[in-house]
This record gives structure tokens, sequence and C-alpha cells, in this order.
């Protein structure tokens, strides 16, 4: 292995005041019974600026989808970071602003080439919605040979927009004009004092029952237990969550006056996965290939309210098989195949072919 | 003539070409091997003895990285998994603590790749 020697001149100790990077991904989609659809799905800046050695800002804005109109579901766009760090010490520092939300394995690392699959895990979608992020402010830090703590306060998930089919993923405020009658408080201790390991833990609890007219409480609970195992070819990952949503029962009551529609939502719902890689080919003229298998389970009607009966085709399992080739160890090409099942006997889950282009700068 | 072209070309090579930070003469060298990776250093705490000079060799997993400890001139940037490593000799001149950080945005969580010198002074009781 050649030894890069690096000149180390006086007048570079300063870190570039003001800096800019990004990543962007690109995705083909076919869905069985559906017609394939060629998706920009992410453009994303990110920007930094160090004010002193002590305090600094980070700023990550995303255009989801590629066209934003009103009030569509075309496209988003997202103001996912804003913050600004107080560094005091390697163990405690204060961040305000947008912040992401601690929790799992992709919520704070989804930088296209960082992981296999061309899209998310389905348990980072619909159980942890990724990219979860919230207003707020708290604290994070390092302590002994490899152990990370992040602890903060921010606003909560709106119950009135979970799903039976989609969990918590359009319950998120986004940090725009959020409600923070009560504030959540969630955190995660993380240990990665082993060469290619990052092994976690996090929480999340906030009353998500703001929405309505008389107020009730509905408070949520979300536990993640995950671990990150990449060293030289192999790569390895697996995740748990769990979730719980008090009240359920009422919160569907309320929403079905609202709109006549009972959406369903469950009191209980619980993903996990597994995920093996491994890169067959290495070589720094033409690149990388790897070739991964995951397996993932995902109930979002995992435990039901009194009086509710789930539905069994959000009893959801998933193989997803692929590869990706990276030119560059910031350029990813990625193919993948996903074969779906539930528990429905006359629902049927759609599997699908996946291509994407993704890249960081 | 020939000789001054010889000399010109020798300085030129000279300037240019990337060196180790000299260690201080009869300095006992300390070799570190710490990787980088989105958003970790490992080892992320690093300690030595007054004295000694700390040879780091520093390796990416995956984007480019950069090395930077706080209060010095010290900052490099670590090449992208697969394009070789980054050497940088670092002498401290006082015991303490030193912080070190990731000079180079690589990512949502780069804020977080940060890590510590400890420097202990041997002949203090």
């Amino acid at each position: 292995m050649c030894a890069l020697l690096v000149a180390v001149a006086p007048g570079v100790g300063r870190a570039q005041d003001t800096a800019l990077s990004g990543y962007m991904d690109f995705h083909y989609n076919k869905t069985e019974f559906e017609d394939g659809r060629l998706d920009f799905h992410r453009f994303v800046v990110l920007l930094t600026h160090r004010f002193s050695d002590r305090i600094r800002f980070v700023g990550e804005l995303e255009v989801e989808h590629a066209f934003v109109e009103g009030l569509e579901e075309g496209g988003e766009l997202e103001l996912e970071q804003a913050y600004v760090d107080f560094l005091f010490s390697r163990s405690f520092n204060i961040r305000a602003g947008m912040l992401l939300m601690p929790v799992g394995i992709i919520n704070e690392r989804h930088e296209p080439p960082t992981y296999y699959g061309v899209e998310r895990p389905f348990v980072d979608t619909f159980l942890i919605p990724t990219t979860w992020f919230e207003a707020g402010a708290g604290v994070h830090g390092e302590v002994g040979r490899g152990w990370r703590y992040r602890a903060y306060v921010a606003a909560p998930l709106n119950a009135a927009k979970f799903s039976a089919e989609e969990g918590l993923r359009e319950g998120r405020q986004k940090g725009s004009n959020a409600n923070a009658r009560s504030l959540a408080t969630t955190g995660r201790l993380e240990y990665v004092g082993i060469r290619g390991l990052t092994a976690g833990a996090s929480f999340w609890a906030g009353n998500s029952g703001f929405e309505f007219e008389p107020r009730f409480g509905v408070p949520v609970r979300v536990f993640d237990l995950d671990a990150r195992y990449s060293r030289d070819r192999v790569d390895l990952r697996g995740e748990f969550a769990h979730v719980s949503v008090q009240n359920a029962g009422e919160l569907n009551d309320a929403l079905f006056r609202q709109s006549g529609v009972n959406p369903n939502v469950a009191g209980g719902m619980q993903g996990n996965y597994l995920e093996a890689g491994y890169r067959l080919l290495s070589g720094r003229r033409f690149g990388e290939v790897g070739a991964f298998v995951r397996h993932e389970r995902f109930d979002t009607q995992f435990r039901m309210p009194a009086g509710y009966i789930p539905l069994p085709q959000f009893d959801r399992q998933a193989w997803v098989v692929g590869a990706t080739y990276w030119p560059d160890p910031d350029i990813a090409i990625k193919v993948d195949y996903v074969v779906q099942r539930n528990r429905s006997t006359s629902i049927a889950a759609p599997n699908s072919f996946n291509v994407g282009l993704g890249w960081w700068f | 003539m020939r000789a001054l072209v010889v000399l010109a070309a020798w300085l030129a090579v000279a300037v240019s070409t990337p060196r180790l930070q000299a260690p201080e003469r009869d300095a006992p060298v300390q070799t570190v091997e710490v990787s980088a990776e989105r958003f970790t250093f490992t080892p992320s705490q690093i300690k030595t003895t007054l004295g000694t000079t700390l040879r780091i060799r520093l390796r990416s997993d995956d984007t480019t990285h950069g090395f930077r400890i706080v209060g010095t001139n010290t900052n490099i940037e670590v090449p992208k998994r697969g394009h070789g490593v980054a050497t940088v000799d670092f002498t401290p001149e006082h015991a303490g603590k030193y912080e070190f950080q990731c000079a180079k945005l690589c990512g949502a969580g780069h804020a977080f790749m940060r890590g510590v010198i400890v420097v202990k002074d041997a002949g203090a009781r």
C-alpha cells in the first residue's frame, strides 16, 4: 500500500471557514403491476461555516422528487439540518436549530454511497421515518474510548398523520411552524471504539395528540437497537425498532369523526432487518463491486387497540437482493430486486426492480 | 551554469514534494494507526507523553476526510478509500489535551468526527 506523505506547511492549520458539499440520488423503480418510474429522488446541498474553533454551523437543504409546487405531493423542499454547534469539549457540546433525530442507522448517515440498496430499508421508512428532522436543541459528546451520546428536545410527531400502512411516516412536523406545546425528548448512546463497528440504542418519546378538540394525550415511544460493522470487504448491519402509540383507540375514533374514514392506527408497531454485504471486486483503477442481501420484517399493525382488528396486508416482510458498483468511493451505481410478502390472503404485496445512481461530492 | 540549473531543479523538487513534518531531533516516535469513516475516527482518543513525536497514519474507509488538530498548524487531507494513507508527525508542545476534528465536510454527521490527544508529562508527579 502506498503511503501518501502529506506536507504540513505553516498557515494551513485553519480549516475552511465555509464549505459546500452535497449528494444526489436518481432512481428507476419498476413496481409489479405498475408502470416504471424515473425519479430524481434527492438533490441535497450541505453547507457548513466555522465562526471559530468553538462555534460552527451546519445546514442541509434538500429537494425531493425534483419538483415542488404548492401543496402537490410531487416534491418537497426540506431544510433537513440547520443548527449551530457550541463546542465546549469532546465530552460536552450544545447544539440548537434543525436537528436530525438520533434514531437508528440511516437517519444520521444517509449519503447514498454509504448503504446498500436503491431505496432505504422499510424499517427506516415506516417505523423510523427517515429523514427525521425537527427543530430543537440538546447536548452531545463522546467520552472514554468511543462512547457517544446525544440528548435533544424537539417538536413532537403529529399523531393525526399516522396511518395503518405507513406507520409514523407522515407524522413528522419537519420544523415547519411545528406545534411545541409538549416537547419530545430523544437520545442515543452508541459505541464506536472498535474500527468499523457502530452499535447503538436510541429512544424517542413525545406526546403527539395536540391536533384534536377536546385534546387528549397520545404518548408515542420509539425504541431502537442497531449495529453496523464494516471492515475491508465485509458489511454487516442489523436493526430492531419498536413503536408504541398509547390511546390509539381514542386516536382512531377522533380521526374517524374528522374524516369519516377509520385510519386503523396501531397501538404497537415493530420491525427489524438483517443485512450482509460483501465486496466481490476491489481495485483502485476500476473501483469496487459489492453484493448484498437484506431481510426485513415490518409490521405497522403489530398490536391493535381494543375493538380494532389488524390489517394483515400491513404485516410485511421483504427480501432485498442486489449489487452496488462504486467506480469511485463517492459514486454508487445500484441495482436490486425486492420480494415482498404479507399475511393477507387477498391483497398481494408487490415486488419491485430498482436501479439507482447516487453520488457525494 | 550547469550547477545553477541543477540547483534550481533541486530547489523546485524540494519545495513541491509533499513531506512529513520533521520530528524533533532525538524525540522518541510513537506511531498510531487511525481510521476515518463517516462519522468516526478510530481510535478517537490517543494517549502520549510529552517529548514524544506522534506519527499518525490516517486511512479512510469511505470518502475524503480532513484531520485537523485544533490550535496547531496540523491540517491534512485523508484520501478516499483505497487511495492511500496520509501520515503526519505531531510533537506536542505542552501536556494536556489537543482536540482533533474532521476538517473536510463529509456528510450529515460531519460535526461528530472529533477526537482528542491526551498528552501526559512523564516527568511530572
